[in-house]
């Protein structure tokens, strides 16, 4: 059974997710502050960690910093403003996602299915071909088809579309993605990034302003996620 | 620098004030004229005398004319009328002692024989400098009627200039200009009193433009080191700043120039205090502009906050109650409605943080590089699956890369889309077209919904207002919608209009300046 770790100075907040989560066949923990958050993190190590930005005394940004020095557990952070600022701090921190309040139990579990499936396959595929909606993606002879027909992809848009793949459900930001695709010199160049998921998307996406697998994030990265 | 002190510097003591101007009115009658200039007096009366000496002496006869010696009250005259009383009795006095000394018997002696001579002597010592100082106080007294006149003429106009210019500099600047069309000076310059360290310059006049004949003499004069005059600008007893003139080199103020300076000066003292009142006013009624807001906003929150919240509450007891009776489905439906009035109450908080930010001015847009398509993509992220699929975008090629701040923009395209799709039927279309227009970024919303009141376009922007032919309460929680996207596009320095759409419903467009756009 995976075990859930919630870190979150609110009452209704934890009694919601426990009951939720639980519900949805996970072993939940609460933890109403960042430091008992940390102490139950090193009592019982959690398989995920869903965690609240905005406490007093130690907030999620410490919590997050101080889990880091010694854990690779998944971690969400949970964000009442939505500043991007904050997520782009956490994110950098070490928090593999994060979710604006309010949201709802079905984001959540998204969210954590997304993070948990990363922390298991590493950097390749678990399987020969992915499916998503009309898109394919074979990864053995890297061909991408939409509804049945391939569609020619550039290399670039390739490595691109095979990344976020890998990461469905999860945000890539920035930074990641083009030291992803293009290397650790290329991480500033946020332009050619925006280019190319603008080709990309001309060849996937029905209509480019309302997309179906690729999401912008604003002024954090894009995610993968195929919504009907 | 405390405010004590401060008084202290900007208004001299009037005990002091009182003597200096008791010195410049001793200061003989030609007080506007400098030291130099009655040196020069002195010598020209000592001269004219003993000119006059040395014609009567030259010209042969003219001794044994009888009062003869008038011919010096001409000297006297003359002197009286160009340099003052004090070189006039100077000439006089020469006058009678060269008279003695070369023309009296027993002559080159001070001594007089005949008596009668003593008395002509007399006589005339008394009547020059008698027509001396009469001579000067009359040319003085026509000096002051000039000055009067001059000072007359000043005023009215430094009045005229105060009433009519509507720039404060520019009303400094004419006061200042008069000041030195009255009054000898090279440059006058209005302080701003604030800060006595470092005193802010807001009007000045410097000699350049007053046309002297004579720009050499000018450039020299003006490379002398002079005295400067600081007169303190008070209205209502409160210091506003401080008028400084660097005067003529050699010249000195006299009481009525004083008088005119100090007359201009309380000119622009008002016209300093009318800014300050300006300001204040201003300042209140952003205040009360303020205060009308979070009245506004604290009547919307009871109210449009109340009906979610009432809908929530209402549902969720609903849920709660003996499940054997309950349908599946309705339930179901109870627990959607939830969720749809949890999103309502979640849009609201937003849109009033939104314009709270935007109020406080604390929400300046952070521009960008970004993708158009990515833009409108957060636009229409927020809104309801099935609403969302009645907008068609058509989005021209040459603004795919735009520059602007994307998560402003994207909400302004969020508001005006939920408000299209909110005000027109359900199986209408919302179109959303962008385009280039010179280096401008166009974005026109146009839906099939009513349409604008005719005479309400512009009141639509305005806080909580709601077209009146919607009711109370049919779509509640936008009225403050539209009044965001005019704050958030005027923050990008654009405009937002609506009109009437040809066919039926309304078009809003978004005009954004696009500085990088190639």
């Amino acid at each position: 059974m995976t075990r859930v770790l919630v870190i979150d100075d609110e009452p209704q907040i934890r009694r919601a997710l426990r009951a939720g989560l639980e519900r949805n066949g996970y072993a939940v923990t609460v933890a109403a502050s960042g430091e008992e958050g940390l102490d139950e993190a090193a009592l019982h190590p959690p398989d995920v960690v869903v965690l609240d930005l905005a406490m007093p005394g130690t907030d999620g940004f410490a919590v997050c910093r101080q889990l880091r020095e010694w854990s690779h557990v998944p971690i969400i952070v949970l964000s009442v403003r939505e500043d991007e600022r904050d997520k782009i701090d956490a994110l950098n921190l070490g928090a593999d996602d994060y979710l604006t309040k309010p949201f709802s139990l079905d984001e959540l579990i998204a969210r954590m299915r997304a993070v948990l499936r990363r922390a298991g396959a590493g950097d390749e595929p678990g399987t020969p071909t992915f499916t998503a909606g009309d898109l394919q993606v074979d990864f053995a002879r890297r061909i991408v088809c939409l509804a049945g027909v391939a569609i020619h992809l550039t290399p670039t848009e390739y490595e691109l579309l095979r990344t976020m793949v890998l990461n469905e459900g999860r945000v890539l930001t920035h930074r990641q993605l083009l030291a992803k695709v293009w290397g650790a010199e290329y991480v500033d160049d946020t332009r050619t990034l925006r280019v190319h998921i603008a080709h990309l998307r001309d060849k996937i996406e029905a209509d480019p302003t309302s997309p179906r697998y690729i999401h912008t994030e604003p002024r954090v990265g894009y995610r993968f996620r195929y919504r009907p | 620098m405390n405010a004590a002190s401060t008084r202290e510097v900007l208004c001299p003591r009037p005990a002091a004030a009182g003597r200096a101007g008791a010195r410049a009115d001793r200061r003989l009658g030609s007080s506007a004229r400098g030291p130099a200039s009655r040196i020069w007096g002195y010598a020209a009366a000592a001269l004219g005398a003993l000119a006059m000496t040395g014609l009567i002496h030259a010209i042969p006869g003219t001794r044994r004319i009888p009062n003869i010696s008038m011919l010096y009250l001409l000297v006297v005259i003359g002197t009286a009328l160009r340099f003052g009383s004090g070189p006039a009795i100077l000439a006089s006095l020469i006058a009678f002692a060269a008279f003695d000394w070369f023309f009296v018997q027993p002559l080159h002696r001070f001594t007089v024989a005949d008596p009668g001579e003593w008395l002509a002597l007399l006589m005339f010592l008394v009547i020059a400098s008698v027509t001396g100082h009469l001579t000067a106080r009359l040319r003085t007294q026509v000096d002051e009627a000039r000055l009067r006149e001059r000072e007359t003429a000043a005023l009215a106009e430094a009045s005229w200039a105060v009433a009519s210019q509507v720039s404060l500099q520019g009303t400094l600047a004419a006061v200042l200009r008069r000041i030195a069309e009255v009054v000898p000076v090279t440059a006058a310059t209005v302080l701003n009193g604030a800060e006595q360290d470092a005193p802010e310059v807001i009007a000045s006049w410097q000699s350049e433009s007053d046309g002297l004949p004579n720009s050499a003499g000018g450039a020299v004069a003006r490379a002398l080191p002079a005295g400067a005059e600081s007169i303190p600008l008070v209205a209502e007893g409160r210091a506003l700043g401080t008028l400084r003139l660097q005067l003529r080199p050699g010249r000195a103020m006299s009481q009525q120039e004083r008088r005119v300076v100090q007359s201009l000066a309380n000119h622009a003292a008002v016209v300093l205090e009318r800014e300050r009142l300006g300001r204040m006013q201003t300042a209140a009624e952003a205040l009360r502009e303020a205060d009308r807001l979070k009245t506004a906003l604290l009547s919307m929150i009871s109210h449009d906050f109340r009906s979610p919240l009432a809908s929530i509450k209402a549902s969720a007891t609903a849920c709660l109650q003996d499940p054997r009776h309950a349908d599946p489905a309705a339930q179901r439906d109870l627990q959607l409605g939830i969720i749809q009035e949890a999103d309502r109450l979640n849009a609201m908080v937003s849109n009033v943080l939104a314009l709270s930010r935007l109020e406080s001015d604390a929400w300046r847009p952070q521009r960008e590089e970004a993708a158009l398509a990515e833009v409108i993509e957060a636009a229409r992220t927020g809104l309801p699956a099935d609403a969302n699929r009645r907008v068609r975008v058509f989005l021209d090629a040459a603004v795919a890369e735009v520059w602007l701040d994307p998560v402003q923009v994207g909400q302004i395209l969020h508001n005006l889309l939920d408000n299209a799709l909110k005000y027109s039927p359900p199986t209408s279309e919302v179109e959303l077209r962008a385009f280039q227009e010179e280096d401008r970024l166009v974005m026109e919303i146009l839906d099939r919904g009513p349409g604008l009141p005719p005479g309400q376009e512009q009141r639509l922007f305005d806080r909580f207002y709601r077209g009146p032919h919607l009711g109370e309460s049919a779509v509640p929680g936008v009225g403050i919608g539209l009044s965001i996207c005019r704050g958030l596009v005027e923050a990008h320095r654009g405009t937002l209009t609506a009109r009437n759409r040809e066919g039926g419903g309304a078009v809003f467009r978004v005009v954004l300046p696009q500085e990088r756009l190639s």
